[in-house]
């Protein structure tokens, strides 16, 4: 297992070596650069537009520029600056990642918490109106776009003052307890993360549901019925751990998607997360701090995946890496 | 194994319950915006000479305002900013030497309490005021000024500033005769030396002089950096930043700006700027009461606010038509060097689309061909006036009512096209010219923007009528610009302006004079290439030098005059401005300027009830 996990780190160098190639190329391809639409301000010359060029390197061929940006990296750890910012790349992304990763953790709980109960609800009633319901019920949601539920909801907030209409904190947060901080996070998290969290509720929900039906059509589960145990017992002690074996795999692999899962929800909610971030930065052609948010993502990504693998092993003693 | 994740997955939905039960239970804070308890404020002593501000009421101190800003600020260094999201705060933190006044929209004194002029108009003398300091305490003199100047001339810095403290490419000579003086010798005489002095912030030299020698002057002030070593000489100073939330600025303890009674300004406590990227969810929280004032509103938006005023929380303030104008071009660009089989001179589009661009008398058939007034109720939901100049009908100054204008008639528009020879010979509607060419051209704007794609519609839909094809090419913001300034790729080009402070035409040369960079028909031209645009650059340089308003003013009307008389510019609708504001505030004063709200956020103050 040791020997796999560390091949599986050897093997991020170059696919993260890859992929800043990539997006580096697709940001030269890519009209114009940040200081372009400087260019259309009456009130800067191009003299300080080529001024701020030469200081920003943005005159030299691109693939100099490339092999700068990777000797810094590999000699100083150095990811480099964001142009409109000036300042480094990480010290800009490090709190709009765990922002979003807040989101998005709440979103799974959301997910998961309501995906497991509503889908063995479900199996146990097959086909009885509770299953269509929420079959209905799961399959609507998954069709209104992001962007549409999430204004529903800050609607709903506007008009009933039941939540804040967007923000991650009220204005008074420094005044604030520390149970009233969390109390105030998690007030501000709840619409977001149900916008995020619902939307792939419906899948995960049915495959819960599948997943119980086919393990109570096995031959064991008929044997504990037979044997006279009780039908509760039957579906939560012996039925549902083993359907919920195939879940675990699949948690492993929405970790993956986490971080890029919520940037619709983060700008309608005003999230300061990762996404709004980089869409600001591709915008403006800010292109190390792209960099450093799409590795930052992938890192994620890649991250994600092996933990899913290695859940898979862990959940599954007949997987096995070695 | 399966067991303990199930266990673990149980334990989780166990998590999912008592975060519902928190989110539902904590719900008091956001909807209260009266702001903290009105805290004893610092009380230092007045400057010997403090800004008298007038306004229509005393206020009392307290209270705080919340404005929302789609991006948030990329630095406090207000030198280096670039955007507005960054000017939008540091201008409340920082003041020059004039000042301006978006009400009478003329100068006013900032940190100068006076200057004059020598009589050959080369000479100018700003008259500092005692007293006045940072919000440090440490006292501010000419020679903060002087550094502030140097900073703006640095080479290497190349603040944005630099280019405009020019006189014919020749620097202006500074020096500070003694701590209270300040003077600018310039080459030849500038109309703009005032208002351009007060566009170079007074900065701390005692904060910044060691950072600037350290070579780190580009990063000072920057987002991370503690509030409290911001040192600033404007009404505000930085409380708190937090990233992708809000900016908090609260009162400079020394501010020199005072009300009638010698009250020290600002009165609000504490001026938030909320980060909200979507305009939709801004609305919300608007009409939720947790905002108090929007700069922006999206017309289709105007008649809800209208409809929904009668609540009283809030007031639409109507600002008449905005200091920003649309209009498209034809490209008349023609090659500077040899290069790609061109001759100089030849042009860079189709020599046969060239040939038509290049005739007034089409430019004009096509400007009396738009239909202004069918736009207006579509696509500006009745909201906008037509518009023949930069210096629109909002601009209090330069307004020009009766230039020469190529309005709506199409059987004029008929006319003219059937006077070019050209006609619909092989009767598929469209026009062909002598030379049997269909009369057929494209028509390039940027796609995110939908007023400016739906105008296009209109203007396709509009010359369809007089027997002209327009195909429509919207494409994103930056392959416009590329098109404009590199490859010059584009038959015609939708765009607009956004006039600048103060709205001076002078600030426009860049626009007007054929060697300006944004002369969008024919950018940086090496010489004039007509008459009419050689005219308009000698205009130009009466409207720079002279200091008489009237003479000024007159140079500015012939200057618009020939530029629609030539048609080069096709106008556009100019649309209205509009914006909600809380009633809970006295002395609110909107204005279609540039901070339209915030431009006297330090007279504003919370009413009592």
């Amino acid at each position: 297992m040791k020997t796999y996990i560390l091949r599986r780190f050897v093997q991020i160098i170059p696919l993260l070596f890859g992929i800043s190639a990539l997006t580096f190329i697709l940001l030269q391809l890519a009209p114009g650069d940040f200081l372009n639409q400087m260019g259309e301000n009456p009130a800067i010359s191009p003299a300080t537009i080529e001024a701020m060029r030469r200081n920003f390197g943005l005159d030299r061929p691109w693939y100099i520029q490339y092999g700068l940006y990777l000797r810094n990296i590999l000699l100083h750890f150095d990811f480099g600056e964001s142009f409109s910012r000036h300042q480094p790349v990480f010290t800009v992304i490090r709190e709009g990642l765990s922002n979003t990763l807040m989101l998005a953790v709440a979103a799974a709980v959301v997910t998961w918490g309501l995906a497991i109960p509503l889908g063995i609800w479900a199996a146990v009633r097959q086909y009885s109106w509770i299953d269509k319901t929420l079959s209905l019920i799961a399959f609507i949601w998954l069709s209104i776009p992001e962007i549409l539920s999430g204004l529903l909801l800050l609607m709903l907030a506007a008009r009933t003052g039941w939540f804040p209409v967007g923000g991650m904190r009220s204005i008074d947060y420094d005044d604030l307890t520390a149970i009233g901080r969390v109390r105030d996070l998690a007030w501000h998290l709840a619409l977001p993360a149900l916008v995020v969290g619902l939307v792939p509720l419906a899948s995960r929900m049915r495959q819960m549901r599948g997943n119980l039906l086919d393990v109570l059509r096995l031959d064991y589960v008929t044997t504990a019925r037979s044997k006279g145990l009780d039908e509760g017992v039957v579906i939560y002690k012996h039925a549902l751990r083993n359907a919920l074996n195939p879940m675990i795999t699949l948690f492993g692999y929405t970790l993956g998607a986490l971080v890029s899962g919520s940037f619709v929800a983060e700008i309608i909610f005003s999230w300061p997360g990762l996404g709004r971030l980089t869409l600001d930065a591709i915008l403006t052609q800010d292109q190390y701090l792209v960099m450093g948010s799409v590795l930052m993502a992938s890192v994620v990504l890649i991250i994600g995946n092996l933990i899913a693998d290695l859940l898979l092993a862990v959940a599954d003693p007949r997987i096995s890496y070695d | 194994m399966a067991r303990v994740g199930g266990v673990r997955t149980l334990a989780a939905l166990g998590c999912a319950a008592a975060f519902v039960c928190m989110a539902a239970c904590g719900s008091e804070g956001d909807g209260d915006s009266n702001g903290p308890k009105a805290a004893a404020r610092e009380q230092k002593p007045l400057p010997e000479e403090p800004r008298v501000e007038t306004g229509e009421a005393i206020g009392t101190y307290g209270g705080r305002f919340i404005i929302a800003e789609t991006s948030g600020p990329k630095t406090f260094n207000v030198l280096m900013a670039n955007e507005t999201s960054s000017t939008d705060i540091t201008g409340r933190m920082f003041v020059g030497l004039s000042d301006f006044d978006n009400e009478s929209q003329q100068d006013k004194p900032g940190f100068a309490k006076s200057w004059d002029v020598s009589p050959d108009g080369l000479t100018w003398t700003f008259h500092l005021r005692k007293g006045a300091a940072f919000s440090d305490g440490h006292p501010m003199t000419a020679a903060d000024v002087l550094f502030s100047f140097q900073l703006a001339y640095d080479e290497t810095l190349h603040p944005s500033v630099q280019d405009l403290l020019v006189t014919n490419g020749r620097k202006w000579d500074i020096s500070t005769p003694d701590d209270y003086t300040f003077v600018i010798k310039v080459p030849s005489p500038n109309a703009m030396v005032i208002p351009l002095s007060g566009s170079v912030p007074v900065l701390p030299k005692h904060v910044l002089e060691p950072i600037f020698k350290a070579g780190n002057f580009a990063s000072a002030y920057n987002i991370s950096t503690p509030p409290d070593q911001i040192v600033t000489s404007g009404p505000f100073r930085l409380k708190q930043y937090v990233a992708g939330e809000k900016a908090v600025l609260e009162p400079n303890p020394y501010w020199f700006g005072v009300d009638e009674k010698h009250n020290r300004l600002p009165y609000l406590d504490e001026l938030v700027f909320l980060e909200v990227p979507d305009q939709d969810a801004a609305d919300l929280k608007f009409r939720a009461g947790q905002i108090d004032g929007l700069e922006n509103v999206k017309p289709e938006n105007y008649q809800w606010y209208a409809d929904n005023q009668q609540q009283g929380t809030y007031r639409l303030y109507e600002l008449g038509p905005a200091l920003a104008t649309n209009f498209f071009w034809f490209n008349l660009n023609t090659a500077q060097k040899a290069e790609n089989g061109r001759k100089v001179g030849d042009p860079l589009i189709d020599p046969v689309k060239y040939s038509w661009f290049s005739n007034v008398t089409f430019r004009r058939a096509v400007s009396m061909a738009v239909d202004r007034e069918a736009m207006i109720p579509s696509i500006f939901f009745g909201e906008a006036v037509k518009n023949w100049s930069t210096s629109t009908p909002g601009s209090k100054v330069w307004y020009t009512p009766d230039v020469v204008k190529y309005d709506f008639n199409i059987d004029e528009s008929k006319r003219l096209l059937a006077s070019l020879g050209w006609k619909d010979t092989n009767g598929d509607g469209i026009l062909e010219d002598t030379k049997g060419q269909t009369v057929s051209f494209t028509m390039k704007t940027n796609s995110d923007n939908k007023m400016r794609v739906g105008m296009a519609n209109f203007i396709r839909d509009d010359l369809a009528k007089v027997g002209i094809r327009v195909t429509l090419v919207p494409v994103d913001f930056n392959t416009l610009i590329t098109n404009i300034r590199d490859d010059k790729q584009y038959d015609t080009l939708l765009l607009g302006l956004q006039s600048g402070v103060p709205p001076d035409p002078a600030m426009g040369q860049n626009v007007w004079r054929s060697s300006g960079r944004t002369h969008y028909w024919n950018i940086s031209q090496p010489k004039p290439t007509t008459p009419e645009e050689a005219k308009i650059d000698s205009l130009m340089d009466t409207l720079v030098t002279n200091s008489d308003l009237a003479v000024r003013k007159q140079s500015w009307k012939e200057i618009q005059d020939i530029v629609n008389t030539q048609a080069w510019v096709i106008w556009l609708p100019t649309i209205n401005s509009k914006l909600p504001m809380s009633t809970r505030f006295g002395n609110a004063k909107p204005s279609p300027i540039p901070h339209r709200l915030l431009w006297n956020i330090d007279r504003v103050f919370v009413k009592k009830h």
